[in-house]
């Protein structure tokens, strides 16, 4: 049976080409969607991550819903070692995150601090840190230093060595005011960001609040891979209990996550209409080389193979048929694949200037990657899709009795 | 032969009463009417008529390729109308053999490979297979031609892998539509004395359709029909 069917679909060598070519396409196309959504949005959500909050988030309860800065957690320090316990985190990072107003004497703006510890940010963890063009960074807890984004450089008349005043509420919900020096300027290209972002030394920070020793708005978690966030938040949650909240980047950057939910939705729409396109070329394929075989079948079944037997026979070109389409689209598709993830299509300059989406960074140079998952499902749809599309034919060959197929020419 | 109810287990073939009536566009047309027939062991029998007398018809019905209209018929003492398609499917791998006059040989198969088709149907052991398809082939006349596919063979040589490949799983009954139509008259003489040999020597049955004289010269039994009847049921043994 197995060997027949093999034969049965090199009867029509060109055919049988054009229909594997036409699933080995599909190959392509599902491997850069998906690779596409698997770069992409592992690129947004690391970026997104290193923008503040991290792929996990433990900050006070109801933090979240309305950030003030009366909310803090106690002991930030053994709450990092709590996270630096997990597996799946490669590092944890104590931050104040807070609004503000930054003024100089020629002009003011309102934006976002962030409390940092110098000694634990690199630019790994950092965007800010990643992206700075001017100045250095911050040298110590304690310091009068500042990092200012470049917009708010522009907006402020500020350079590096000048002194810039930020206003605040404290702890107890005071209005309270600091002085501070431009160490160093960042460019990430995201407007929101480099208009509005000012990063400054975590202890100076506290004592401006009113905060105690070792509190602070949240512990930042980077993971090794995004896709354990749900493990390592729950993980967490169960491990440090309902006194603080554990938060993933869904719930810390709704609006990131939003953006992916529809960009992804549309993905699988796509893909799914592209799936449908090789399955009717499949279906067609199938369909006339059954039409075209219908006394072939009815001898076969004069001479005794039943209904069932020759469902199993077209069923078994139909899987095939998938088996080449899918080596075939392996073929194809790894050179692509190669050259999209080690070099891939630099779309900068017809994107402008601001890269960014949801807030978060994107990369302008269009890259795919897969991860080991997304492959699975690949070669598991593409392949379902060219059994199901098998069915009818198979079916229908059965169905026709022996007489009628045998009258056929 | 041939009075119903006598000797029920010496028929291969029983029919009652069968009639088959075919829906041509908004007429209806008799292929078969009311016909009642038996065929026994060992007969070789031939159903002879102008076109259009029902032989065929008769035979896809015997062979359950095809359903009555009206009427009941027994393969072996058992209703074709108590099994279902893949029952009969079975009955026919097992028990019946076809030999058609267009040679109908699966044109991807060698003539080795189309003998052998019903016997892996029927999942017989590779060796006892390779065994039973060889001895056929030779039967038949076509040893060292077993890898020939379809195509690379004369009409005769395809007829007789069709024969080989009706008579490999030794059935009950074979039911031969026109087998010596599209052969020459050598060839022809020759497939009938292959089966005529198979008829005498192992017992098997056959029952033809034909229009060819000489076939019917060598059959024991005549059946005439005509307008879907059996007209006259002549027996020469």
């Amino acid at each position: 049976m197995i060997r027949l069917a093999w034969r049965n679909l090199w009867r029509n060598r060109r055919r049988t080409l054009i229909t594997a070519f036409s699933i080995g396409f599909g190959v392509l196309l599902a491997v850069t969607f998906t690779g596409t959504g698997d770069y992409a949005y592992t690129n947004m959500i690391d970026a997104g991550a290193s923008m503040g909050y991290g792929h996990v988030t433990i900050e006070p309860v109801g933090y979240n819903r309305t950030p003030t800065l009366d909310k803090r957690i106690g002991d930030s320090a053994a709450l990092r070692a709590d996270a630096l316990s997990q597996p799946d985190v490669r590092d944890a990072i104590v931050r104040i995150l807070g609004q503000g107003m930054f003024a100089t004497a020629s002009n003011s703006i309102g934006g976002s601090f962030l409390g940092v510890d110098p000694a634990s940010e690199t630019p790994a963890w950092s965007l800010l840190l990643r992206s700075l063009v001017r100045g250095n960074m911050l040298r110590d807890r304690d310091g009068s230093g500042v990092i200012i984004g470049s917009k708010m450089a522009d907006h402020l008349n500020l350079d590096l060595g000048k002194k810039l005043v930020y206003t605040t509420t404290d702890a107890s919900g005071e209005i309270v005011s600091e002085a501070a020096r431009v160490r160093g300027i960042f460019h990430t290209g995201i407007n929101e960001v480099d208009n509005a972002f000012v990063m400054l030394p975590i202890d100076r920070l506290r004592h401006v609040l009113g905060y105690r020793k070792g509190e602070a708005t949240m512990v930042a978690i980077m993971l090794r891979d995004q896709r354990r966030t749900r493990r390592v938040r729950d993980a967490l949650q169960h491990r440090i209990g309902t006194s603080v909240a554990v938060l993933d980047w869904r719930q810390t950057q709704p609006d990131l996550a939003g953006i992916i939910n529809i960009d992804r939705s549309s993905n699988y729409i796509s893909q799914l209409l592209i799936g449908l396109l090789i399955a009717a070329g499949i279906l067609n394929t199938l369909l006339m080389s059954v039409l075209e075989r219908t006394r072939e079948f009815g001898i076969m079944m004069a001479v005794g193979m039943s209904p069932g037997q020759l469902f199993r026979l077209i069923m078994t070109e139909s899987f095939w048929l998938a088996c080449i389409g899918l080596l075939m689209g392996t073929v194809i598709t790894a050179p692509w694949y190669w050259y999209l993830a080690t070099y891939g299509i630099d779309f900068s300059g017809s994107i402008g200037h601001d890269y960014s989406a949801g807030g978060v960074l994107i990369d302008p140079v269009f890259h795919i990657r897969l991860f080991a998952e997304s492959i699975v499902a690949i070669l598991a749809g593409l392949f379902t899709l060219a059994i199901l599309a098998g069915l009818y034919p198979a079916w229908r060959a059965g169905r026709i009795p022996p007489v009628e197929s045998l009258k056929a020419l | 032969m041939s009075t119903t109810e006598e000797t029920p287990h010496a028929h291969i073939v029983r029919m009652q009463a069968v009639s088959k009536l075919y829906m041509q566009g908004k007429i209806t047309v008799t292929a078969l009417d009311r016909v009642t027939l038996e065929v026994d062991e060992g007969d070789f029998a031939a159903l002879c008529g102008p076109s259009g007398s029902g032989k065929s018809t008769l035979l896809n019905l015997v062979g359950g390729l095809d359903e009555p209209s009206e009427g009941r018929i027994w393969l072996e003492n058992r209703d074709l109308a108590e099994y279902s398609r893949s029952q009969v499917a079975r009955v026919r791998r097992d028990r019946i053999g076809f030999v058609f006059q267009a040679y109908n040989l699966v044109p991807v198969m060698t003539a080795y490979e189309n003998a052998e088709f019903v016997l892996r149907l029927q999942s017989v052991p590779d060796a006892e297979r390779h065994e039973r398809v060889m001895a056929v082939l030779q039967e038949v006349g076509l040893d060292g031609l077993e890898h020939r596919r379809p195509d690379e063979m004369s009409g005769g040589q395809q007829q007789r892998v069709a024969i080989a490949r009706a008579i490999v799983t030794r059935p009950a009954i074979v039911l031969a539509d026109e087998p010596t139509a599209n052969v020459d008259s050598v060839t022809a003489d020759a497939i009938l004395d292959l089966m005529q040999k198979l008829n005498r020597e192992e017992g098997i049955t056959f029952l033809f359709s034909t229009h060819d004289q000489r076939l019917m010269a060598r059959t024991h039994r005549l059946i005439y029909m005509r307008d879907g009847r059996i007209e006259r049921d002549d027996i020469r043994r």
